[in-house]
C-alpha cells in the first residue's frame, strides 16, 4: 500500500459535508450506508444532514444509487484512472488539455464545478467500490484516488475509504496483517511469510497449477473463479468448511459444515473501517464453528511427526541427549 | 447424532451484529427461538436475507468425504492427513468467517509452510 | 523452582550495585529461599539485571497495523523469523509482527511493555493483538485529550462528570491509564488544523484551551488514584522552538503528576528548521527542579524508520516534508493518527540536532529514577536498538566519534560535546527498568527483591556494550526460562495489567445518548469484554482490590 489518508465512518457521519461515491452501487449493494453512516445522518456540525451535504456519484452507468445524488458524473468505461489524473491536474492550477478530457465523457464545465466544490467543502470524503479497483487499471486506480484524496488536504480536510464487501474480508487483512506483516497472499514456504501478489494470489496460484491441496473457508470460488482455476481445483485434493454444501464442496474431497458465523458463532468481525465489533449468535446450529473445526485440524496436524527444522536449541538439547 | 428438539421459547437478541456486507451493522435486534431467525429488525434488505436463510436444521451432514456422508472426527482425520501430506498447500477464503478462525487459519499456513490468501487478491 | 547461583545482582531499588547473591524463584516469582534440592542455575560471573519494563512503545492496534501494511519493502529485507517448534514465523523490521515482537523484545531481556496510545473504539482490535504478543506482560493507555465528549465537558467546567466520563472510558477499554497526545491539534486536526498554542481556546470551544485539558487531564488522573500520571505528548512535537511550549506545559501541570512522552521531540529550540537547535540543557534544569514529573528519553537513531502518532496535524507536515507514503486515520469522537516512513540521517542538520538532544537529556537529567530508556518506537528508531543506545550512554570516547562525524555547523548546536557523564551498570538497570516500573505503577516489575515478578535477564559480561545487552545469556519470564544465549526456547503467554476505578454508575446513561449523537456503532457493543483479554491483572483503586 501506498499510503492512504481514511478515518472511520463516524467521522463521516460527523463531518462530511462533500462525499463522492466512486465506482460503487451502495443503494444496493451497502444499503444501509447511506442512512448510517453518510447522506442522511444529522450530526452536531452538520445538523440538517441530507441538506448540509453534497453527494456526487462516478460510475460508468446509471445504478439506483444515481437517486441519492446530486451530482452524477458518467465516466466512459476504462476511464477512472484518467479522469482521476486529470482531477489532480486541476486542483493544483495545471493546465489539462480539452482531448484529455473528451477522452473522458465528461465537460469541462462538469470538472471545474468538481474541483471548485471539493475545494470549498469543509470535510471530503471519497468511497471507492469495486467498478473502480476491479476494472481496467485495478489496483493503479485505488492508488490514483488515494493519492488525490492525500494531495486534496492541501486545501481541506479529505479522506478516501475503500467499500469493501463480502463479509468479513477486512478482518482477514487485519489478521494477516498482524500476523504476517502483509494483508493478503503470503507464503510460508521457506517458514517465515513473503508477499506478493501474482505468486501468491489464489487466483494465479491455481492457474499455473503450483498447489497440491486447497483448503477452502468462507469462499465459494467454485462459483467464482474462472474456469483454468476451478480445473485445477478438480485436480487436487480439495477441503472445504462451509454452513451450505457449496459449488466447491462438490468438487471437494472433504466438506465440513460449519456453524454460520455471526448468526450461530461467535466471534469478532470487522467493519470496512477496521472497527472490530463482537458477534452475537442466535441460532443453536447442530454444526461447530470454523474456528472449532480449523483448531481441531491443526490439532491434529500438530500430533504427526514435524519435518520442519528444529529449533537450535532443542537440536542442541538433542544433540547431548545422545 | 441425533437432532435434539430445541426449546421452542422466543428470545431477543439485541445489537447483534450483521457480517453480510462491509458495513458490517451491529444494531440488529433478532427474534429468534434457536432454531431460526424470524426477524431481523433494522437489517437491511440484504440482511434480512442473511439472517432469516439460516437455521438451526441438519440440511446437510456433518461431513461428506469423497462423495459419501462421515463423520466428524473422520473428515478432520482426512484433512488433517492432506493438508499434512501436501507440498504446497493453499489455504483460501477468510471472509465469511469470525476473525478467530482467520487467526487460526493463519496458524495452520505457518505450520504446514502453506500460502494463506482471502479474497482480497481477486 | 529455580536457584540462580552466583549471579552480581543489579537492583537499584535496595541499591544492591554487583553484589554476588543468590536468587530463588517459585511459581513465578521471586522468593526469599527454595528447597536446598532445587535446580539450580549457575549464574557465576554473570550480570543479573531485572526485566526490561518498556514505559512508551507501539506495538499493537491500528496504527502499528497500518504501518505494516504500508511497510511491504522493509519486511523484504528485515530479520525474518522462521518458524520452530517454539516458535511462530514472522517478521521484523521497523513494524515487525506481533510474534517477532515478542520474541524481539523478550530476546534482548525486556519483559513488560505499555502500548502508549489507543483509542477506545480500537480497543478490541489492540487486545486482540496484544494476545499474539507472546512471552510480555502488556499494559495499555487511551487517548483522552481530544476527546469530543471530554472536551465538552471540560469546556463547560464539569469536572466531576468528566472524571466519571474517563474512568467510564478506561473500564471500556480494559486499559491501564490515560494519555493525551497534542492536547486539542488532533481535534483540530479533524477540520485539517492545529492547537499550538496553550492558551488559545480550541477550534470550534468557547473556553477550553490545550493548556485546560493539560490541567484538567493531569488532575482526572491523580483524583482517580491511577497507578500512572497522565502520560502526555506535548503541543508542538518536533517544531523549533518547541521548548517554549514544553516548559509552558510543564507549569500548566500546576503540580500534577505527569509522564512526559519522548521529551526529545519536545526540546528544540531555534525559530525555524534552519537555526534549529538543542534546548535540551534548559529542559532538563526545569525538570531536575521537578519532582513530580517523569519522562523518556524518545532517543533517535540515524537509519529507516516509520513514524506513527496520534499526532495527525504533525504526520500531515512531515508528508508534505518529506514526499513519502502517507497513512492517515482519524478515529470518530476521540483522536486521530499518521503514519510516515521516514529516515534519520547523520548528514542532515535537524536530525543530527535530534540525535544529540535525546542522548543529552538522559546525560543532563541527573536522577535516573526520572528518565527512562525509549525511543518512541519505530518513531526515533526501533526499539530493537535499544543497545546502541546503551553503548552511547556508557561510553564517552564512542559518542565522540559519532558526533565528530558532523559538520562543524551542527557541533555548535548542540552541547553533547560538554558532557562527560557515563553511565554506570546501576544506572542503565534504573533507567530500563526500575524506573519505568515505578512509574507505571507496576510494584512487582523491575526489581529483585523477594515478592517481584521472576522477570530477569543475565547478561555475560563484555566490553562490547552493545554485543552483551543485544545478546543475553538468559532471560528469565515468570520464572521460566524463555531465551537461552539469543535464542527463543519457550514462548509463554504473558499477561495484560489492567487498571479499573470506580465511576458513578448514571454515567452510562449520560453517556449514552452522547455516544449515539457521534458515534456509529452500538453503546452496548463498544466496552470491551474482559473474557477476550487475555490473562488478565486486574487492579482497581478500591482497597479491597489487588492493588
Amino acid at each position: 500500500m501506498g499510503g492512504k489518508v481514511t478515518c472511520t465512518l463516524g467521522e463521516v457521519k460527523n463531518r462530511a459535508d462533500f462525499i463522492v461515491y466512486w465506482g460503487g452501487n451502495p443503494a444496493e449493494c451497502h444499503p444501509r450506508h447511506f442512512t448510517k453512516y453518510t447522506i442522511m445522518q444529522k450530526s452536531r456540525f452538520l445538523p440538517r444532514g441530507r441538506k448540509d451535504r453534497t453527494m456526487v456519484l462516478v460510475d460508468i452507468r446509471e445504478t439506483k444509487s444515481v437517486k441519492a445524488a446530486d451530482i452524477f458524473l458518467q465516466v466512459r468505461p476504462g476511464k477512472d484512472f484518467e479522469l482521476i489524473t486529470v482531477l489532480r491536474a486541476m486542483i493544483k492550477d495545471q493546465p489539462v488539455d480539452d482531448s484529455a478530457i473528451a477522452e473522458i465523457g465528461l465537460q469541462r464545465s462538469d470538472l471545474e464545478d468538481l474541483v471548485a466544490r471539493m475545494k470549498r467543502a469543509k470535510f471530503g470524503v471519497m468511497f471507492f467500490g469495486m467498478g473502480l479497483s476491479m476494472t481496467r487499471g485495478k489496483h493503479m486506480n485505488s492508488a490514483a484516488l488515494l493519492t488525490l484524496a492525500a494531495e486534496m488536504n492541501a486545501f481541506t480536510k479529505f479522506v478516501a475509504m475503500p467499500m469493501r464487501g463480502h463479509g468479513n474480508v477486512t478482518g482477514a487483512d487485519v489478521v494477516m496483517r498482524w500476523q504476517t506483516g502483509y494483508p493478503f497472499g503470503v507464503s510460508y514456504h521457506r517458514g517465515y511469510p513473503r508477499y506478493n501478489p501474482g505468486e501468491f494470489s489464489t487466483v494465479d496460484v491455481l492457474v499455473r497449477g503450483d498447489t497440491d491441496c486447497v483448503f477452502v473457508l468462507g469462499a465459494d470460488p467454485g462459483a467464482t473463479m474462472p474456469q483454468p482455476a476451478i480445473e485445477h481445483l478438480k485436480r487436487v485434493p480439495t477441503i472445504v468448511l462451509d454452513p451450505h454444501v457449496t459449488h466447491t464442496s462438490r468438487l471437494a474431497n472433504v466438506h465440513i459444515t460449519t456453524a454460520p458465523a455471526g448468526i450461530a458463532a461467535a466471534g469478532t468481525a470487522y467493519r470496512m473501517d477496521e472497527i472490530a465489533l463482537p458477534l452475537r449468535p442466535a441460532i443453536d446450529s447442530p454444526y461447530p464453528s470454523d474456528f472449532e473445526v480449523v483448531r481441531r485440524i491443526h490439532e491434529a496436524i500438530r500430533q504427526k511427526p514435524d519435518w520442519r527444522v528444529r529449533s537450535p536449541w532443542i537440536e542442541r538439547q538433542l544433540d547431548a541427549a545422545h | 447424532m441425533t437432532n435434539t428438539p430445541k426449546s421452542p421459547e422466543l428470545r431477543v437478541i439485541d445489537h447483534a451484529t450483521c457480517t453480510f456486507c462491509g458495513c458490517v451493522c451491529d444494531d440488529i435486534k433478532l427474534h429468534t427461538d434457536g432454531n431460526r431467525v424470524h426477524k431481523a429488525e433494522r437489517a437491511c434488505v440484504l440482511g434480512k436475507a442473511w439472517f432469516l436463510n439460516h437455521t438451526a436444521e441438519r440440511a446437510y451432514p456433518d461431513a461428506i468425504v469423497d462423495g459419501r456422508e462421515a463423520s466428524l472426527d473422520e473428515a478432520i482425520e482426512v484433512a488433517a492427513e492432506l493438508l499434512y501430506q501436501a507440498d504446497m498447500p493453499l489455504i483460501y477464503g477468510l471472509s465469511n468467517t469470525t476473525c478467530e478462525a482467520q487467526r487460526e487459519c493463519v496458524a495452520l499456513a505457518d505450520a504446514i509452510s502453506g500460502i494463506v490468501d482471502s479474497h482480497t487478491s481477486l | 523452582m529455580l536457584r540462580i547461583k552466583g549471579g552480581r545482582i543489579y537492583d537499584p531499588e535496595r541499591n544492591i550495585n554487583g553484589q554476588v547473591e543468590d536468587i530463588c524463584i517459585q511459581d513465578g516469582k521471586i522468593v526469599a529461599s527454595v528447597d536446598e534440592d532445587a535446580p539450580t542455575l549457575d549464574a557465576t560471573g554473570l550480570i543479573v539485571f531485572p526485566g526490561g519494563v518498556d514505559v512508551h512503545t507501539h506495538v499493537a492496534g491500528g496504527a502499528i497495523n497500518f504501518a505494516r501494511a504500508m511497510s511491504p519493502e522493509d519486511h523484504r529485507r528485515a530479520q525474518a523469523f522462521i518458524r520452530t517448534q517454539t516458535t511462530r514465523g514472522g517478521i521484523g523490521g521497523y513494524a515487525p509482527t506481533t510474534f517477532a515482537t515478542g520474541y524481539l523484545y523478550a530476546g534482548m531481556g525486556w519483559t513488560t511493555v505499555n502500548e502508549a496510545a489507543v483509542p477506545v473504539l480500537s480497543a478490541r482490535h489492540t487486545h486482540e493483538e496484544l494476545h499474539d504478543i507472546p512471552v510480555l506482560d502488556k499494559s495499555l493507555l487511551v487517548l483522552m485529550a481530544n476527546n469530543e465528549i471530554l472536551l465538552d465537558l471540560l469546556d463547560t467546567g464539569e469536572h466531576e462528570r468528566a472524571k466519571d466520563v474517563v474512568a467510564w472510558y478506561l473500564w471500556a477499554a480494559k486499559a491501564y491509564g490515560v494519555k493525551a497526545v497534542n492536547p486539542g491539534g488532533v481535534a483540530a486536526w479533524k477540520w485539517g488544523h492545529d492547537a499550538k498554542q496553550l492558551s488559545t481556546p480550541i477550534d470550534g470551544y468557547q473556553r477550553v484551551t490545550p493548556g485546560d485539558i493539560i490541567t484538567h487531564l493531569a488532575r482526572i488522573v491523580d483524583e482517580l488514584h491511577l497507578p500512572h500520571p497522565m502520560h502526555l505528548h506535548c503541543n508542538n512535537l518536533g517544531a523549533p522552538g518547541n521548548v517554549a511550549t514544553t516548559l509552558e506545559t510543564m507549569e500548566r501541570l500546576e503540580g500534577h503528576r505527569a509522564h512526559l512522552a519522548h521529551l526529545q521531540y519536545h526540546a528544540y529550540g531555534g525559530d525555524d528548521w534552519d537555526s534549529m537547535r538543542s534546548a535540551a540543557a534548559q529542559v532538563a534544569e526545569y525538570f531536575n527542579a521537578s519532582p513530580h514529573l517523569t519522562t523518556d528519553a524518545g532517543v533517535v537513531l540515524f537509519g529507516d524508520t516509520v513514524t506513527i502518532t496520534a499526532d495527525g496535524p504533525w504526520q500531515h507536515l512531515l508528508y508534505k516534508l518529506t514526499g513519502r507514503k502517507w497513512g492517515n486515520l482519524d478515529v470518530e469522537n476521540e483522536t486521530g493518527c499518521g503514519i510516515v516512513p521516514y529516515t534519520y540521517k547523520r548528514t542532515n542538520l535537524v536530525n543530527a540536532v535530534q540525535w544529540a538532544v535525546g542522548l543529552e537529556l538522559l546525560l543532563l537529567i541527573d536522577d535516573p529514577w526520572r528518565v527512562f530508556l525509549t525511543t518512541d518506537h519505530p518513531n526515533g528508531a526501533c526499539f530493537w536498538r535499544y543497545p546502541e543506545i546503551l553503548h552511547l550512554l556508557m561510553c564517552r570516547d564512542f559518542r565522540r566519534e559519532c558526533w565528530n562525524t558532523f559538520p562543524d555547523r551542527i557541533k555548535q548546536r548542540i552541547v553533547l560535546p560538554e558532557l562527560d557523564r557515563e553511565y554506570t551498570l546501576l544506572e542503565i538497570a534504573t533507567i530500563i527498568s526500575a524506573g519505568p516500573a515505578k512509574a507505571l505503577g507496576l510494584n512487582t516489575k523491575g526489581g529483585l527483591a523477594p515478592g517481584k515478578d521472576a522477570d530477569l535477564v543475565l547478561y555475560s559480561p563484555n566490553q562490547d556494550v552493545a554485543q552483551m545487552f543485544s545478546h543475553p545469556r538468559y532471560v528469565i519470564k515468570a520464572g521460566q526460562i524463555v531465551v537461552e544465549e539469543g535464542e527463543i526456547r519457550s514462548t509463554p503467554a504473558g499477561r495484560e495489567i489492567i487498571f479499573q476505578p470506580g465511576f458513578s454508575p448514571d454515567v452510562e446513561s449520560y453517556l449514552r445518548e452522547r455516544f449515539e449523537d457521534c458515534y456509529t456503532m452500538s453503546f452496548e457493543n463498544y466496552p470491551v469484554e474482559m473474557e477476550r483479554v487475555e490473562n488478565p491483572l486486574i487492579q482497581s483503586a478500591d482497597p479491597s482490590g489487588q492493588s
